[in-house]
C-alpha cells in the first residue's frame, strides 16, 4: 500500500496546488474574507504597453564622436540623464534600458499610461544637447562671383535712382516705401523710423539726416549708399537743440546684394568635440551687481578644460558659438586662451531662462545626440479593447477545447479539462507572481495570443497519452496498466514534438523585437508548464480516481467494449 | 485501414500544385510588406464625431509632402494613416495638423519604424527562419539517431524539413495573394506565425515518425517498410487531427473574438497549422516511402 500512499500524498499537494492557483488567479472566490482577498488582489499581471495604452520609444544614439572604448559609458550617462529627466516627469514605472545590435547603440523608454503621447515625447527630447563650436573657414561654394555681384548691384542703384526721382517729383514717400522698401524694421511704416538721437545710424546715414540745411518734410536730393545699399532719406521733423537733437526720419531701402546673405550672414562653424558631456556644473550668475543681465556660467571637467583651452588659444579674435539642441544661442568673441576651464553664456536670458537652462544643464546634457527610430503607442482605451477581446477569446478557445476533450475522452476528457484549469491557473499565477523574481513576465497582447495558443497545445499531450491508453485497452490490457502503458510510451513523442516548439520558441527570443519576444516567452513557458500538467497531473488524478470500477464501463473513456472483444477474438 | 501511402500521387500532385501556386504569386505579386519592413508610419486616428471621407483627409495633409500616403476607414470610426516617414518631426507635424483640423480626433496608436530599424528587422527575420529550419532538422535527426535501416535518420530529418517547408511556402504563398487583393500586410508577427507553424508543424510528423520507429523495432520480417509507415500512420491518425484540432479551435477563437490586432497573425496560424497537420500525414511519411524506394532502386 506505499504506492497507493504516495499517491494519496501526490493527489493531495495537487488539490492543494489547484485551490493555490485558482485563488491567486481569481480573488474574487474569496471576496466574503477581506483579509485573504485583499492579500491575493494585490497581486497583478504585469500588462504591456499595448493592454494598459502607453509609449515604446527607441532611440539610436549617434556614438561617431565618441571613442569606442568609452561607448558603454556614453550609454549609462545618457540612460542616466533621460532617467532623471523621465522620473522627474512622473511617470509610474517607466522601463528605460539600452541595448545594442551590432554596432548600433539604443535606448529603449517604455512610458506605461502616459495619457499625451507627444508630452511624453517631448520631455525625453527637451533634454539639452549642448555643444562648443569654433568659426570654421567660410563656405565658399555657396558664394556668388564678384563680377555677377556687381553687375546686380549697378542694377538695383539704377532703380534706387529711378525711385528718388519719382518721390522728389511729387510721388507719396510713405506709399512707396511700403511698396518699394527692402528694410523689413520700417517699410510696412511707410519708411518711418521715429525720433532718433545722432550716432544710431551708420556714419554716412548720420550725416544726412542731421544735416541742418536739409529742412522738416523735405527729401534729400541724392541717394545714400552704405554697406546696407541705397538709402532715399526724408527727414519729416526735428527737435531739441545742440547734443539733444532728435530727428523723425523715414527711407527707403534699396538694399545691396553681397555674399553675407548667401551664407546666412552667419560665419559657418564647425565641432570641436566639447559638448555638454565635459560639464561638471553649471549655475546662474549676473552679469553686473544686482539682479540684471543673468547668464550661465559653466564649468568643464579635465578633459573639457584641456579641450577649452584649446579651442581658445585657436580662436583669439574669433568667434566661438554655443550650440543648444541644434541652435545657436550666444557666439561670443574670444580674447585670450582660458585655461581654467570655466565658460560664460550670456543670451540675453531671461531670470526664469537662465534658471531652466541650468537645471536642464545639471540634470545632464546628453553625451551625444539621439534620435527615434522607433516609436510603438497606443492609446490606453484601445489597449483597454485589446485586453477584453483577448482575454475573452481565451475563455472561449479554453470552453471550446474542454468541450471538444470530453465529447471525445468523455471521463479522460473530464481529466484532461481539470488539468487543463489547473493549467491556465499556474500560468497566471507565474505571471503574477514573477514580479517577485527578478525575471518579471509583461503580458503583451501577443503574450495572451501565445497563451491561447499554448491552452490548444497543452491538452496535445494529453490526447496522444490518451490515445495510447486507448490502444493499450484494445489490446486487452486492464485499464490501469493502460493508464501506465500509455503515459510511458506517449512520453517520447510528447518529449520530441515539443522540444521543436521550444526550439522554434527559443529563437523568437532571440530576435528581441517586442511583438515576437511576448510571444515566445509565453510560448516557451506554457510549453514547459504544459508539459508538467498534462503529464504529472492527470496522470496522478487519473491513478487516484481509476480503480477496477471502470472496467464494465468501458464507454466512460471512449473505448467500445466490442473492439476490445473482437481483438481478443483475432487472436 | 486506410491505404495513405497507397496515394501518394494524389497527395504530391495537389502539393506541388499548391506549392508552385505559391511560389508564382509569391514571384508575381510579393509580399505585401508592413511598415515593420519597409519604414514608415502607421496611424490610427479615431474621431468621436463623424469620421472625415479619406479624401477630404488626405487633402489636409497634402501639403506635408507625405510619401506614399495610404487611408483606410476602419470599423470603429477610425482612420488608418499610413506613410513612408524618414524622421519623427514628420510624424509631430501630422499629429498637430489633425488636432488642429480635426479637434475631435485622437491618435489611438502610432507605429513609427526608422528605416535602420525596418532594415535590421528583415535581415533578423531571414535569419530566424533559416535558423529555425536548421534548429529542427537536426534535432530530428537527433531524435531518430537510433533508427537506421532501413532509411538513415537523417532523411526523416529532410522529410520532416521538406513537409515543413511545404508548409510554410503555402502561408507566405497565401499571404502573397491576400496581400495582392485584401491588402494584408505582413509584418514581424508574420514572422512569429511562421517559426511558430514550424515548430508545431514538426509535432505532428515527429508522432507520426515515432510510431513508424516503434513499428520498425517490432515489426516481423515478413512486413515491408511501406506497409509499416502505412500502419504506423493509421495507428496515429486520430491522434494527429485531435491534437490539430484543439489548436486549430483556439486559433479560431482567437481570429474571430481577439480583435483585429492579431486576426491577420492567427490566420497565418489557422493556413500553417492547417496545411501542417495534411502534410505530416500525407506528406512526411510518404517521402520516407519514397527515399526507401529510391534506394532500392538505386541497389
Amino acid at each position: 500500500m506505499i504506492v497507493r500512499k504516495k499517491l494519496l500524498i501526490r493527489f493531495v499537494l495537487i488539490i492543494i496546488l489547484a485551490i493555490a492557483v485558482g485563488l491567486i488567479s481569481y480573488p474574487k472566490a474569496v471576496s466574503k474574507i477581506p483579509p485573504v482577498y485583499n492579500a491575493l488582489n494585490k497581486l497583478k499581471v504585469n500588462l504591456g504597453l499595448d493592454l494598459q495604452g502607453g509609449i515604446h520609444l527607441e532611440y539610436k544614439a549617434d556614438l561617431s564622436q565618441v571613442d569606442s572604448a568609452k561607448a558603454d559609458t556614453a550609454m549609462q550617462s545618457v540612460q542616466d540623464v533621460i532617467e532623471r529627466r523621465v522620473n522627474a516627469f512622473g511617470v509610474a514605472e517607466p522601463v528605460i534600458y539600452t541595448t545594442r545590435s551590432g554596432t548600433d547603440r539604443k535606448l529603449v523608454v517604455e512610458l506605461a499610461g502616459v495619457k499625451d503621447i507627444n508630452e511624453a515625447k517631448n520631455l525625453i527630447k527637451e533634454t539639452p544637447f549642448l555643444e562648443f563650436k569654433k568659426e570654421g573657414e567660410p563656405d565658399k561654394s555657396k558664394e556668388i562671383p564678384q563680377e555677377l555681384l556687381d553687375q546686380l548691384n549697378v542694377q538695383i542703384k539704377a532703380s534706387a535712382e529711378a525711385e528718388l526721382k519719382k518721390v522728389l517729383a511729387g510721388a507719396d514717400f510713405a506709399e512707396e516705401a511700403k511698396a518699394k522698401s527692402e528694410d523689413p524694421g520700417s517699410k510696412d511704416n511707410g519708411g518711418d523710423l521715429d525720433w532718433a538721437k545722432k550716432g544710431m545710424f551708420v556714419p554716412e546715414f548720420d550725416k544726412v539726416l542731421f544735416d541742418p540745411n536739409l529742412k522738416d518734410g523735405e527729401i534729400y536730393p541724392q541717394l545714400v549708399e552704405t554697406d546696407f545699399g541705397w538709402h532715399i532719406i526724408k527727414k519729416i521733423e526735428q527737435r531739441g537743440s545742440r547734443d539733444n537733437v532728435e530727428v523723425h526720419g523715414a527711407h527707403i531701402l534699396f538694399a545691396k546684394k553681397s555674399n553675407a546673405d548667401a551664407t546666412g550672414g552667419q560665419p559657418t562653424f564647425v565641432s570641436t568635440g566639447l559638448t555638454g558631456k565635459n560639464l561638471k556644473s553649471a549655475i546662474v550668475d549676473f552679469k553686473s551687481q544686482g539682479l540684471s543681465e543673468p547668464q550661465v556660467a559653466l564649468k568643464f571637467d579635465a578633459e573639457g578644460t584641456a579641450l577649452f583651452a584649446q579651442i581658445t588659444k585657436e580662436s583669439v579674435g574669433k568667434r566661438v558659438a554655443i550650440y543648444l539642441d541644434g541652435e545657436i544661442i550666444s557666439a561670443p568673441r574670444v580674447n585670450e586662451e582660458i585655461v581654467n576651464g570655466e565658460a560664460v553664456v550670456s543670451g540675453n536670458f531671461t531670470i526664469e531662462e537662465a534658471n531652466n537652462l541650468v537645471k536642464r544643464l545639471n540634470e545632464g546634457a546628453l553625451p551625444v545626440p539621439i534620435s527615434l527610430v522607433s516609436q510603438q503607442s497606443v492609446e490606453s482605451s484601445l489597449g483597454q479593447i485589446s485586453l477584453e477581446k483577448s482575454l475573452k477569446a481565451g475563455l472561449i478557445g479554453m470552453g471550446l477545447v474542454m468541450i471538444f476533450m470530453i465529447l471525445y475522452y468523455r471521463f479522460l476528457g473530464v481529466i484532461a479539462s481539470i488539468a487543463l484549469l489547473i493549467y491556465a491557473g499556474l500560468m497566471i499565477s507565474i505571471f503574477k507572481l514573477s514580479a517577485f523574481t527578478p525575471w518579471s513576465i509583461t503580458l503583451t497582447l501577443p503574450g495572451i495570443a501565445g497563451f491561447v495558443l499554448s491552452i490548444g497545445m497543452a491538452v496535445d499531450a494529453n490526447i496522444l497519452i490518451f490515445e495510447r491508453t486507448k490502444e493499450e485497452i484494445r489490446k486487452g490490457r486492464s485499464i490501469l496498466s493502460a493508464i501506465d502503458e500509455g503515459f510511458k510510451r506517449a512520453w517520447t513523442s510528447i518529449r520530441d514534438g515539443n522540444a521543436s516548439s521550444i526550439i522554434t520558441a527559443l529563437i523568437l527570443i532571440e530576435m528581441g523585437t517586442g511583438f515576437v519576444k511576448g510571444f515566445a516567452v509565453t510560448l516557451v513557458l506554457g510549453v514547459l508548464v504544459s508539459v508538467f500538467t498534462a503529464v504529472n497531473v492527470s496522470k496522478t488524478l487519473l491513478k487516484f480516481l481509476v480503480g477496477d470500477w471502470i472496467q464494465d464501463k468501458l464507454w466512460l473513456i471512449g473505448v467500445k467494449k466490442t473492439s476490445v472483444d473482437n481483438l481478443d477474438n483475432n487472436k | 485501414m486506410i491505404n495513405i501511402v497507397g496515394r501518394t500521387k494524389y497527395a504530391y500532385a495537389f502539393s506541388i500544385v499548391l506549392t508552385v501556386l505559391s511560389v508564382a504569386s509569391l514571384f508575381f505579386w510579393g509580399l505585401k510588406f508592413g511598415i515593420d519592413f519597409t519604414g514608415g508610419t502607421l496611424m490610427e486616428v479615431q474621431f468621436s464625431q463623424n469620421v472625415p471621407m479619406n479624401q477630404e483627409v488626405e487633402e489636409n495633409l497634402k501639403d506635408l509632402g507625405l510619401k506614399s500616403m495610404a487611408l483606410q476607414t476602419t470599423a470603429n470610426k477610425s482612420i488608418l494613416i499610413r506613410y513612408a516617414s524618414e524622421e519623427d518631426a514628420t510624424n509631430q507635424a501630422v499629429v498637430k495638423r489633425l488636432t488642429e483640423k480635426y479637434p475631435d480626433s485622437k491618435q489611438l496608436r502610432v507605429d513609427y519604424i526608422n528605416s535602420s530599424v525596418s532594415t535590421e528587422l528583415r535581415k533578423n527575420s531571414l535569419l530566424a527562419i533559416f535558423a529555425a529550419i536548421a534548429g529542427i532538422m537536426v534535432y530530428v535527426a537527433w531524435a531518430f539517431r537510433r533508427v537506421s535501416r532501413p532509411v538513415e535518420s537523417w532523411k526523416y530529418g529532410a522529410g520532416a524539413v521538406i513537409a515543413l517547408a511545404h508548409d510554410i511556402l503555402i502561408t507566405i504563398g497565401a499571404f502573397a495573394f491576400l496581400g495582392h487583393f485584401k491588402g494584408i500586410e505582413v509584418g514581424v508577427p508574420f514572422i512569429a506565425a511562421l517559426l511558430t507553424i514550424l515548430g508545431f508543424s514538426v509535432h505532428d510528423t515527429i508522432v507520426v515518425f515515432d510510431r513508424t520507429r516503434e513499428n520498425l523495432l517490432r515489426s516481423s520480417s515478413k512486413e515491408q517498410f511501406p506497409e509499416i509507415v502505412n500502419r504506423s500512420l493509421n495507428e496515429t491518425l486520430v491522434r494527429s487531427i485531435n491534437t490539430s484540432m484543439t489548436v486549430i479551435i483556439t486559433l479560431l477563437a482567437i481570429y474571430f473574438y481577439g480583435g483585429e490586432s492579431i486576426r491577420d497573425f492567427s490566420l497565418a496560424l489557422l493556413i500553417g497549422v492547417g496545411f501542417g497537420t495534411y502534410s505530416s500525414i500525407f506528406i512526411a511519411s510518404a517521402l520516407l516511402v519514397t527515399f526507401y524506394k529510391m534506394q532500392i532502386k538505386s541497389k
